[in-house]
């Protein structure tokens, strides 16, 4: 099912904290959410749940507002809480049954999901004694249960430990390939694993939405990095009469070398370089890494 | 199973779990043998710690209808004590779930504010009345083991008349939980506002009408005279309105998600 944000501002009081936000989610895909601390993440999530109504603008799943369509939600909060004297399987069954679950359904597909997310064998342990870790494993379990088309998961992985956060994205990597995901992230090295679309957000405002490769091929210069032991004139001096090189920079024992088009020309120069006997080093496409980027982003506009 | 009665059983389950389920009894049925004993006792404690010389008791004293004893369990210690512990008891009612963000993470999932709210309201009157009526026949038990024996017409409407005031109580701390955030304010608000309703029942016939207090007087006056009050129907009137408007506030309260406003 196809979920459209259209335009929605969300005020508290004097701060706006999502400022005309509009974006589609087509059905299967997986989007991070990426913006700083305070950029409004949160509260768009909780918009897309249905928990805060939105000053303006409205969320539409499947063509039919949000609030009609909740039984094709899933929601995991940012901490998710439960009731501490629930055990696991009950709360499974309470947030099932309040799905509109059949108990027999349920019967059938808890130890499912519960295994699915490894949490088997803790059936009959009270909430009180999870760990953070196995707690979001429980979410993710309530919000897959009824087997929604959309879920929305604020923060999956950023309070947890390493261990938990591997844990976690296994999960949601395997559960990408049945529904349509939206998650939010501060964490960018997450979201570009499971992700192929991001949605970047800054003071509330859309300001990036891109997918991958796009917004690391956009900010490549075509340009080359190659790192030399001893510096060798000679060769620099060959490289910059080449006819696709564009200049040259030199510092130390490090080259930068701009060409004219990175696909065609890159492997001509490593050529040039085998065939003058070239000590090499390192030998790269000079590339913003994806935190490079984002701080960019981010910082800069 | 509809959602309204997953709520109700979660909400059953969690008293029991928490122990609600013993000790809130256990206080009416404490408070419902206090008076009736107080009272049977009271000449020989007087005596015995008066010592004896100077005092004279008055054998009439000691001669009080088991009506009027009844009457005062429900007056002097269900409309007290037994209130404010009804109300501390329920002051998380709805905060709590609010507190721990299981109120907005319910509300995600198909269901209305309408049935989490008549989950929550019907299961905990309907415990609370338990309680009480508990307590009150332990009461009446020992009020016809010391006393006179009250008739069991004029006990049944009583009760029922009380039950009234009780749902009031629930209600209208139900709908104080809702909105405001902290479990003490809530407690002080309930408890003033309460037991202020309760105290001025009997200022004005005018007041008492609208006062769904007046409820628990009509049935003092039950147990006491054995007739019923012909102004009980506005009171009964105004008891159901009233309640029905605390849980209309909640409803739309929680509706206009007014409770996560950080």
């Amino acid at each position: 099912m196809k979920l459209e944000i259209k335009n929605v501002t969300k005020k508290f009081k004097e701060k706006t904290a999502v400022n005309n936000f509009s974006m589609e989610l087509q059905s299967g895909e997986c989007v991070g959410l990426i913006g700083p601390n305070g950029a409004g993440k949160s509260t768009l999530i909780k918009v897309i749940a249905d928990i805060i109504d939105p000053s303006m603008g409205e969320v539409l799943l499947g063509g039919k507002k949000i609030s009609k369509m909740k039984r094709e939600i899933g929601y995991l909060p940012q901490y998710p809480n439960f009731f501490q004297w629930m055990t696991a399987k009950e709360t499974l069954t309470f947030m099932g049954q309040l799905s509109g679950i059949k108990k027999e359904e349920l019967t059938r597909s808890i130890p499912e999901i519960m295994s699915k997310v490894g949490l088997s064998g803790e059936e009959n342990s009270k909430v009180r004694t999870f760990s953070g870790g196995m707690k979001q494993r429980l979410g993710i379990a309530q919000a897959l249960l009824h087997k929604p088309s959309l879920i929305v998961m604020d923060e999956p992985v950023s309070a947890l430990d390493p261990i938990g956060r591997r844990e976690v994205l296994n999960i949601i990597e395997e559960i990408k390939k049945e529904t349509t995901i939206l998650l939010s992230t501060h964490i960018l090295s997450d979201a570009e694993e499971i992700c192929e679309r991001f949605v970047i957000i800054k003071n509330g405002e859309k300001i990036e939405d891109t997918t991958m490769t796009e917004l690391l091929n956009r900010n490549s210069e075509n340009k080359i990095n190659v790192d030399l032991t001893v510096k060798n004139q000679e060769w620099i001096e060959i490289v910059k009469s080449l006819n696709f090189v564009k200049g040259v920079e030199v510092i130390g024992n490090k080259l930068k070398i701009e060409v004219e088009n990175i696909e065609l020309n890159k492997n001509l120069l490593l050529a040039s370089a085998l065939e003058h006997n070239v000590d090499l080093v390192r030998f790269e496409i000079d590339n913003d890494t994806l935190e490079e980027i984002f701080l960019k982003l981010v910082v800069e506009k | 199973m509809n959602n309204f009665t997953v709520l109700a059983k979660k909400e059953f389950v969690q008293m029991v779990r928490e122990f609600k389920v013993i000790w809130l009894p256990l206080v009416f049925i404490f408070l419902g043998l206090t008076q009736p004993v107080v009272s049977y006792y009271l000449p020989s404690i007087l005596k015995a710690l008066g010592g004896g010389q100077g005092i004279t008791i008055d054998p009439s004293m000691a001669a009080q209808k088991g009506g009027e004893v009844l009457a005062s369990t429900l007056g002097s210690q269900f409309d007290q004590l037994g209130v404010m512990i009804i109300i501390v008891s329920m002051m998380g009612v709805v905060q709590s779930d609010k507190a721990n963000g299981m109120l907005a993470f319910i509300l995600t999932r198909p269901v209305t504010v309408g049935s989490y709210i008549s989950g929550k309201v019907i299961s905990n009157y309907l415990f609370v009345a338990c309680s009480v009526v508990l307590g009150y026949l332990v009461s009446y038990l020992y009020v016809i083991l010391l006393f006179t024996r009250v008739d069991f017409v004029d006990l049944l409407v009583a009760l029922l008349f009380y039950l009234m005031w009780i749902l009031f109580i629930v209600s209208f701390t139900t709908m104080i939980s809702t909105i405001f955030n902290s479990q003490g304010i809530i407690a002080l608000i309930s408890i003033v506002f309460l037991l202020g309703c309760r105290i001025v029942v009997g200022l004005s016939p005018v007041l008492d009408n609208v006062n769904p207090a007046s409820m628990s007087k009509h049935a003092m006056e039950v147990l006491i005279l054995g007739t019923v009050n012909t102004d009980v129907i506005w009171s009964v009137i105004s008891t159901i309105v009233l309640s029905a408007l605390t849980i209309l506030v909640t409803n739309i309260w929680i509706s206009k998600k007014k409770f996560n406003n950080e």
